[in-house]
């Protein structure tokens, strides 16, 4: 069978070789390259139930990266994708931002900040367009601020998703709340996703604009003031937070917090604002305070990092599930789709 | 009967001018979590709403779409909390409901509002534990199977329906039920009493317990009580007493509904406003 160019949208694939219908070629070391096609079904000894078989399947997938050769590993059977989170040879975690979608305040035009406002029904889709967008990607973890647009975004984003875990958000605020959210059975801890709320992910505090309008504001400081509090990297709004101590604080959490779920092999979703989202990237991608400045990311469009040997590697927006072709950003993500597809077909 | 009314802008100052001292209550209780599709023991653990879930709670929404709305109160928990947030997002009067922090003074002092207009627009939410689901101890996160294995059915059932026989660690009706009335009665009756207009999103067995008290039911009586998922509950709030109006009917039913001259003008202002 010839073999199939396939597209993604980011990045080039090389395709090489070919398909052999009758099962898996499996030597380690080579640099057997294997399509995985959308469609087709590739014969990796897996059961609808996912349990594991003895003998280890190498499977060739062809790796979109800027590197010029493909990588091939034994991979770990599916029912065990948890513990072979810990235990999968290449430290490879997914990263997934999603900046929340419209807010009433966003709507009515007036400085949010901190205020904790709700979704309109346009940010409830977004989320939920969101959700389409990362529903093959696997998600271990989530982290969200305090705020509810950004919570409610994460949830609705995770009724699309597909693995079907269940995300429990965990409540520290008290011994009362932790004890009462106690879960009693190991089984059902495994089918969860911990989501953890941060004050450190909260949008910028916007201090006494917080409820003002544009227009308001304006006549009250003056055009150019506005302007210098909204887009200067360490001016801050009177009682407020400048765009540098809100990255100083999200990106601190995100160092001791999120990283070391990372560097454990716990592919993480992080819901949050567009000013703690954006301190955060000026990290993954070693931005300037110039560059972070023009730095915007869209509300309710996903966007995926790879977190690799210690390397945050940007790999864009996931592509919509109704559009055509595959997506494969990793091998590891590649076959996780795939347990997907055999889970549920 | 003839009233002179305030114009709809007003309707803030107007409540605790008004000649009646009524006021609307709607009780709703969430819909679908994905712990109720997996079929386990939820209680207090904090499990989100499934698709259907959302939908019922946008559904509930628009029912409620005419009624004023000046408070609302949630549990703790994101179930109930979504399912206002949501729900509101069908309100035709347009004030933006603002969940208020007191978590701490740093959390309180970052969700000020500096616009004594924009607070006017505003509808605060206060999430409270003592609106929290029935905590059901060491069968959260059970399933109903597993339960009965280990416990036994008999004992599984007690446990369910009685009224004081808490699950091991767990709340019975009658524990949730004092923590739950004492909170309505200590924070959200003076609201009414006030002239305020309440909506509270909560659970199951926090809300029965609320209507045992305001339909002053029995023990036996609140065992028997179900309440429907999704579908809100309006009482009338009148003189220091609680009229029962049942359910608001979907807005895409023909007819007019007024359940209180107040309430139907209420609903003509919207109508003014908006066209």
């Amino acid at each position: 069978m010839a073999a199939s160019a396939f597209h993604q949208a980011i990045g080039t694939l090389q395709s090489h070789g070919h398909f052999n219908n009758s099962g898996l070629h499996h030597e380690q070391g080579d640099n057997y390259m294997r399509l995985i096609s959308k469609g087709f079904k590739v014969e990796i000894g897996l059961s609808k139930r996912g349990c594991c078989r003895s003998v280890q399947r190498n499977i060739g997938v062809v790796q979109a990266s800027t590197s010029q050769t493909s990588v091939f590993e034994p991979v770990l059977s599916p029912a065990k994708s948890n513990a072979s989170s810990s235990q999968k040879k290449s430290n490879e975690a997914a990263l997934i931002l999603i900046r929340h979608g419209e807010s009433l305040w966003n709507e009515k035009n007036l400085f949010t900040g901190c205020v904790d406002v709700p979704l309109t029904k346009k940010g409830v889709e977004e989320a939920i367009e969101a959700g389409q967008r990362i529903s093959n990607i696997p998600v271990d973890m989530i982290y969200t601020s305090a705020l509810i647009r950004a919570q409610m975004t994460a949830m609705l984003a995770m009724t699309q998703h597909r693995r079907q875990k269940v995300p429990i958000i965990i409540h520290n605020e008290s011994e009362q709340a932790r004890a009462w959210s106690q879960v009693f059975s190991e089984e059902t801890k495994k089918q969860s996703i911990p989501v953890i709320a941060a004050w450190q992910l909260n949008e910028r505090m916007y201090g006494e604009l917080q409820g003002l309008n544009k227009q308001e504001t304006a006549d009250r400081y003056g055009k150019e003031q506005v302007h210098e509090w909204r887009r200067s990297y360490d001016i801050p709004p009177p009682n407020g937070e400048s765009l540098e101590m809100c990255a100083q604080r999200a990106v601190a959490y995100f160092k001791d917090q999120i990283e070391p779920q990372l560097l454990s092999g716990k592919n993480v979703m992080i819901a949050a604002h567009g000013n703690s989202l954006r301190s955060i990237i000026m990290y993954l991608d070693k931005l300037t305070s110039q560059e972070v400045i023009s730095l915007e990311l869209s509300t309710g469009i996903p966007m995926l990092y790879i977190f690799k040997e210690g390397k945050f590697i940007r790999r864009g927006s996931p592509v919509a599930p109704t559009e055509a072709g595959v997506y494969a950003y990793t091998r590891s993500l590649a076959l996780y789709r795939q347990k997907l597809d055999d889970m549920l077909h | 009967m003839f009233e002179q009314v305030s114009t709809p802008l007003q309707s803030n100052t107007s409540n605790s001018q008004k000649k009646s001292n009524e006021v609307a209550l709607i009780l709703i209780r969430h819909g679908e979590s994905l712990w109720n599709e997996k079929n386990l023991f939820t209680g207090c653990v904090d499990v989100p709403l499934t698709k259907k879930g959302v939908e019922e709670a946008i559904e509930a929404g628009k029912r409620i779409s005419n009624i004023p709305v000046d408070m609302i109160y949630t549990s703790a928990l994101i179930r109930a909390q979504m399912t206002a947030m949501l729900a509101m997002t069908q309100h035709r009067r347009r004030k933006v409901p603002i969940i208020i922090h007191n978590e701490s003074e740093q959390a309180r002092a970052w969700s000020e509002v500096f616009s004594e207009d924009t607070k006017k627009q505003s509808i605060p939410v206060i999430a409270a534990w003592q609106l929290n689901e029935r905590m059901y101890g060491e069968l959260q996160g059970l399933n109903k199977q597993e339960t009965a294995d280990r416990y036994g059915k008999e004992k599984v059932h007690e446990w369910r329906r009685s009224y004081d026989i808490p699950p091991p660690d767990g709340e019975s009706l009658e524990m949730c039920a004092e923590r739950a009335v004492a909170y309505f009665k200590d924070q959200i009756e003076p609201q009414l009493l006030s002239g305020k207009n309440v909506m509270i999103a909560a659970h199951g067995n926090s809300l029965r317990s609320i209507i045992m008290h305001l339909d002053k039911l029995t023990s036996q009586e609140v065992i028997s009580l179900e309440l429907s998922t999704g579908i809100p509950m309006l009482y009338i709030f009148k003189e220091g007493k609680f009229i029962r109006r049942g359910s608001p009917v979907a807005p895409t039913e023909a007819g007019v509904y007024a359940y209180t001259r107040r309430l139907a003008l209420y609903r003509q202002k919207l109508d003014e406003m908006l066209h």
